[in-house]
């Protein structure tokens, strides 16, 4: 009990304020001492969160993609594949991932698109079965002609990209992929650039999420589509109160077993709680210029995919 | 490196600003890491602007941001300039005929501020912008089919991402249920137009039958550019999600046709000539599927043979129901006869 409390106080500074929910207010004042929160108070404005961020994604790196297995019990995986089937990307498209890490959004857009390619073959083929010599020719000039998708993974931690270049490594995927080390306040790119903008589980570290917006609205081209997958409010009250129970007791307890890291997934859990709710946080879209907003309720709340286009 | 390129893009402005405006260059400099919410509306209005400048290239049509531009302050509106010319510049590598037309309305639409007046128009172009989106996908529709490729295919026509596509939750049958709005809304002008002619004299008051023939024939030759593909379209359209969609354009269709063909009745006979109407309609479209006629003569041929059959059966109905009364009042004549005959009818 002592050790938890202990622990909790060095990440006073992290969490900003605006407390939006009372009670959960109430919970993460009880991991600090009293005192404590005079110092809170004034390190809000002055510190910004990027080195220890950094710092919390550098020693989570290597266990990241066991650590989601383990805290989600394998859902992450729903909830990405979810992700793509709203976003039904057609052949051709760029994909910017933002805070993409270890690259499982880039993976699977990759696959997605393999896939539609695959399909469209067999149709026209199906279609054409004695093709004339005007469709021999056109395919093969078109093979050439057909803008081939790129995936660009995004992340402010070295360490992340790493091991997601591991992992395409393994995987035996490398056509189309690129690991850029960026910011989400400032991204490293031109104007109009992709076609689709991502960010999973990435948007709640960033320290001014309206400038990350912006930043997103600016790379995108027009038309382009803004898609974030984060952790959202739980509306039903039984559904709450196991998620959080979940969240405080057996999170941090499973970072320290499978990682050695609890204050990493105390922050992370901490950092879930901060975060403005669906409303909100479809208002902020609004508010950066996107049109057409809407959010998605996965898995009764937990987790909200929203989406905006840029027109 | 993102330095770098936001050097690089205030050169970019620099740049045009020096090609035919004085403004502060420092503030201009700064205002691209800066963006306010204001400038990202003038932003928003204007690549909307452009957007619409691409496709009709002579529009007069003032752009929302004209409005905006001139009642803000002068250094938003240097701001907007530069950033006229940024988008402008980069516009002109998609269409350089757009690039002079996307300078020349911006002064004078100044001038219409008051006039258009429009301050709901964001909202309003985003279902324009839908249906824009839609009517040019129909180009593409014989190569793709009726599906989410051709939406992407028109979208990039406009100059929008694929991503766009995203925007249709109904994917397809937001497509096939577009055009058969459009095609409907074709058709109501025509009838009125006839219509118009009628009343004005110019023209000659037609037959039902004949109303009736050529409203529907006029209806199905729409279909005539996307026949290969309109199986597959009639496929969507008979998705659980898509019926009631499907059912209320052709039922609101078969209304107008009969509307003007001058049916105001208000009893029983408006639910039979729509039903009938609708048979009718359903039947040829599905003739005209198969039919590998010389412009589809088959089709109208079956056509006018379901008219007819129609006139014929409203006629024999009325011979039947004239008939049967006839039978009627001979039969009472005869029992009558026969009462007397019998002497049961006299009263004793």
């Amino acid at each position: 009990m002592f050790q938890r409390r202990s622990r909790g106080q060095k990440y006073t500074f992290w969490l900003r304020d605006g407390f939006r929910d009372g009670e959960s207010e109430e919970r993460i004042k009880s991991y600090h001492r009293p005192h404590r929160r005079s110092s809170m108070q004034k390190s809000e404005y002055t510190c910004d969160h990027r080195p220890r961020v950094y710092k919390v994604f550098e020693n989570v790196a290597q266990k990241y993609d066991i650590m989601n297995d383990a805290m989600s019990l394998g859902i992450h995986r729903v909830w990405k594949d979810a992700l793509l089937h709203v976003m039904h990307p057609q052949p051709g498209a760029q994909l910017l991932d933002v805070a993409g890490g270890t690259g499982d959004i880039a993976f699977r857009f990759l696959e997605y698109i393999r896939l539609q390619e695959e399909r469209q073959k067999r149709r026209a083929a199906r279609s054409s079965q004695t093709p004339s010599w005007q469709d021999i020719s056109n395919n093969y000039s078109t093979e050439d002609e057909s803008r081939e998708s790129r995936a660009v993974v995004c992340d402010i931690n070295k360490e992340m990209l790493k091991v997601g270049k591991q992992k395409a490594d393994s995987l035996g995927v490398s056509a189309g992929l690129s690991w850029v080390v960026g910011d989400a306040e400032e991204l490293p790119f031109d104007d109009d650039q992709f076609d689709i903008y991502t960010i999973a589980f990435g948007i709640r570290n960033v320290t001014h999420i309206d400038q990350a917006l912006q930043e997103a609205l600016r790379v995108l081209k027009p038309g382009g589509r803004f898609m974030c997958l984060e952790f959202s409010k739980v509306n039903n009250p039984i559904l709450s109160s196991i998620y959080d129970a979940y969240s405080f007791q057996m999170i941090p307890v499973i970072g320290e077993v499978i990682a050695g890291d609890w204050k990493s997934y105390q922050y992370l859990v901490e950092s879930i709680r901060k975060f403005p709710n669906q409303e909100e946080f479809k208002g902020m879209i609004e508010d950066a210029g996107f049109y057409c907003v809407k959010y998605y309720n996965l898995t009764g709340g937990v987790v909200a995919l929203h989406s905006g286009f840029k027109l | 490196m993102a330095a770098l390129l936001r050097g690089l893009r205030a050169g970019r402005t620099l740049r045009g600003l020096s090609s035919g405006k004085t403004g502060p260059t420092s503030r201009v400099v700064a205002a691209p890491s800066a963006v306010n919410p204001q400038c990202s509306n003038l932003n928003r209005g204007f690549h909307r602007a452009a957007l619409r400048l691409q496709d009709e290239s002579k529009s007069d049509k003032p752009p929302s941001s004209s409005s905006s531009s001139s009642s803000s302050s002068t250094t938003y509106h240097e701001h907007y300039q530069a950033t006229e010319h940024d988008t402008a510049a980069e516009a002109s590598q998609h269409d350089s005929a757009s690039d002079p037309a996307a300078e020349q309305p911006e002064r004078p639409n100044t001038s219409y501020q008051d006039q258009s007046g429009e301050h709901g128009e964001e909202y309003e172009t985003e279902e324009q912008l839908q249906s824009r989106i839609l009517t040019a996908a129909l180009e593409f529709v014989p190569l793709h089919g009726w599906s989410m490729e051709a939406i992407a295919a028109g979208a990039e026509t406009l100059g929008l991402s694929s991503a766009s596509t995203g925007m249709f939750y109904n994917g397809a049958g937001d497509l096939v249920l577009h055009f058969i709005a459009h095609c409907n809304s074709q058709l109501t002008e025509i009838l009125a137009e006839q219509h118009k002619q009628v009343q004005l004299g110019q023209a000659e008051p037609k037959k039902t039958a004949d109303f009736l023939r050529e409203a529907v024939e006029t209806r199905l030759r729409m279909y005539i550019p996307y026949i290969e593909t309109w199986p597959q379209a009639m496929s969507i359209l008979l998705l659980p999600h898509n019926i009631p969609d499907s059912l209320k354009h052709l039922s609101s269709m078969v209304d107008d046709i009969w509307y003007y063909a001058g049916d105001r009745s208000t009893d029983m006979n408006w639910y039979t000539k729509r039903a009938v109407l609708t048979g009718i309609y359903n039947t040829t479209e599905l003739v005209m599927l198969q039919d590998s006629s010389p412009d589809f003569q088959d089709t109208w041929s079956f056509l006018d043979n379901r008219i007819q059959d129609v006139v014929n059966m409203a006629s024999s109905a009325k011979q039947v129901q004239s008939t049967g009364e006839a039978v009627v009042q001979g039969l009472m004549g005869a029992a009558v006869t026969l009462k007397n005959l019998t002497g049961l009818n006299q009263r004793r």
